[in-house]
């Protein structure tokens, strides 16, 4: 072998290393220019952090500060302007107060005896009709026809005064017996407005509103026993008309009568 | 000419200088310091301030306000649920109508009681209508009427003027029955009407007892109207009561003024 063929022979297995020595080169370089590239993004970081601490500071901060102050001043609006707790005590104490000032003074009054009759069966009649107990509506019959008498006889009237006669009693009676309910049931509904008074001493404005419901509508009852009493009252008003009217006719009829029985007798003297 | 070993040295001299002059060329082209995630970078470290700051404001900016937040909303939590809002006083007032159901039933059931007093047979049928709080039977109210206090006399038995005033007088005796008995049905609706909503006061909230309220309002209205209905059917009653005594006045001097004229006819004649 001469020198010039191992020299080629060397030259021909260096190509391969060669190779290889340049591709380290262009893996190193390749790797050494990363870091200048992220040399680059370190501005944009400190942008977005400059953001961040702007965002933080200002829009999440400032909004967060707005709410603080909105939370404190709600706060401080419903304790001390809208339910300011001295002033509820002192409502509730108002209540307590009105209520011994005025309760038993009203309930005096209201359960004064008004019974005045003097004798014995007007007596008894007032008794039975001023007592609020519907358990004795069944003694106002008796007791009324002994002061105003049972309707007449057939033989002692006619027909059509016995049926009104009749009739005056029933819608007279009927209207005691009805304000006998109408005083029980007053006695319950001033009941039913103690408790509600009552309850309110130790009511919260949010129970308020409840017991401010039911007395509503413990006043639509009222409302409606109201109505019933003035249909009483009607039926009582129409009875004393219709009585009057039926007066006038029976007077026409008798004398009409009375008219035709002189002619009879003008006529055959 | 030179020897294989010395070539190999020299080959081996010339890469080693070209791995040097290499090396060289990287080590000059290496950044000073090293860039890792140790802080020990410039890059690092910028971000390290910068995440410092931004965990600062965070403390100070965000989690202080959203604390004193907190601390209002659970003060207002605490005072809504012990002074505005008290379970208790909720519960005792849903108490209360519970207890009041039972008292509207009674005065409900004390109503209805019978109240009839007649004991003929067509005072007991007009009186029967009447209390019945039926408006349907509002229609037999005419006949009933008609056979306990008679019909409007013949044209023979009386003159028209006063047949006028009988019929007038009748018409609105039996309106404000029927008016009557119309009230009462009424009534009684109202009353059903008061218990159910007070069913519904038994497990109402502060809220819907607002609703509630308002519906009860109306209704609070609604009755009214129907009692004033009733006071102007009432007033009719008087009203033509008093008609009735006004119109017996003109007749009697309508009556005297005839018997005058005819009184002084009969001296006339005798004369």
């Amino acid at each position: 072998m001469t020198n010039r063929d191992t020299e080629s022979t060397h030259e021909n297995s260096e190509k391969p290393r060669m190779a290889k020595r340049w591709l380290a080169l262009f893996v190193m370089g390749g790797v050494l220019l990363v870091p200048s590239a992220r040399a680059a993004g370190l501005g944009d970081i400190l942008t977005l952090l400059n953001t961040i601490t702007r965002t933080i500071q200002s829009d999440i901060g400032g909004t967060l500060g707005v709410m603080n102050t909105i939370h404190s001043s709600m706060n401080t609006l419903h304790q001390e302007f809208v339910w300011p707790v001295a002033l509820i005590n002192q409502a509730k104490s108002f209540v307590t107060s009105m209520h011994s000032q005025y309760g038993s003074l009203m309930s005096q009054i209201m359960f004064t005896r008004n019974n005045s009759a003097t004798l014995v069966n007007p007596i008894q009649l007032e008794l039975v009709f001023r007592n609020g107990q519907s358990g004795s509506l069944g003694q106002i019959q008796v007791s009324y026809a002994n002061v105003y008498h049972a309707p007449p006889s057939p033989n002692q009237a006619r027909p059509a005064q016995r049926n009104m006669i009749d009739m005056d009693d029933a819608l007279a009676m009927g209207s005691l017996k009805t304000a006998v309910l109408s005083d029980q049931t007053t006695q319950t509904l001033l009941t039913l407005a103690d408790s509600i008074e009552q309850q309110s001493a130790t009511a919260a404005p949010g129970s308020a509103p409840i017991l401010s419901l039911l007395a509503k509508v413990a006043n639509l009852e009222t409302q409606a026993y109201l109505s019933k009493m003035l249909a009483a009252e009607l039926r009582q008003e129409a009875g004393h008309l219709a009585h009057q009217n039926a007066l006038l006719k029976q007077s026409a009829t008798s004398t009409q009568n009375l008219q035709n029985q002189m002619q009879q007798v003008l006529s055959h003297p | 000419m030179k020897s294989p070993s010395f070539i190999r040295i020299a080959r081996w001299i010339r890469n080693a200088a070209a791995f040097f002059v290499a090396m060289i060329v990287v080590v000059l082209m290496l950044p000073s310091k090293a860039r890792s995630q140790l802080g020990l970078d410039p890059c690092c470290a910028v971000i390290i301030t910068g995440l410092t700051q931004v965990s600062n404001l965070l403390t100070s900016v965000v989690a202080k306000p959203l604390s004193a937040i907190q601390q209002f909303e659970q003060q207002a939590l605490s005072f809504d649920q012990q002074i505005v809002y008290p379970l208790t006083a909720i519960t005792q007032a849903r108490g209360l109508a519970v207890q009041s159901q039972a008292q509207f039933v009674q005065m409900r059931q004390i109503f209805q009681l019978p109240v009839a007093s007649a004991t003929l047979a067509n005072p007991q049928q007009l009186e029967q209508t009447l209390l019945s709080r039926n408006a349907t039977s509002v229609p037999q109210i005419a006949s009933r009427y008609g056979s306990v206090y008679g019909t409007v006399m013949p044209t023979t038995d009386a003159p028209q003027p006063l047949r006028d005033l009988v019929d007038m007088t009748d018409a609105e005796a039996q309106a404000a029955m029927k008016r009557a008995v119309e009230i009462d049905a009424l009534a009684d609706l109202e009353i059903q009407a008061a218990e159910q909503i007070n069913q519904q006061i038994q497990t109402a909230a502060p809220g819907s007892a607002a609703i509630l309220d308002a519906q009860t309002a109306a209704w609070l209205v609604r009755a009214n109207a129907y009692t004033q209905s009733a006071m102007s059917e009432l007033v009719r009653v008087r009203a033509i009561e008093l008609a009735n005594r006004g119109s017996q006045l003109k007749f009697s001097a309508t009556h005297t003024t005839t018997l005058q004229t005819s009184g002084s006819s009969v001296l006339q004649g005798a004369h």
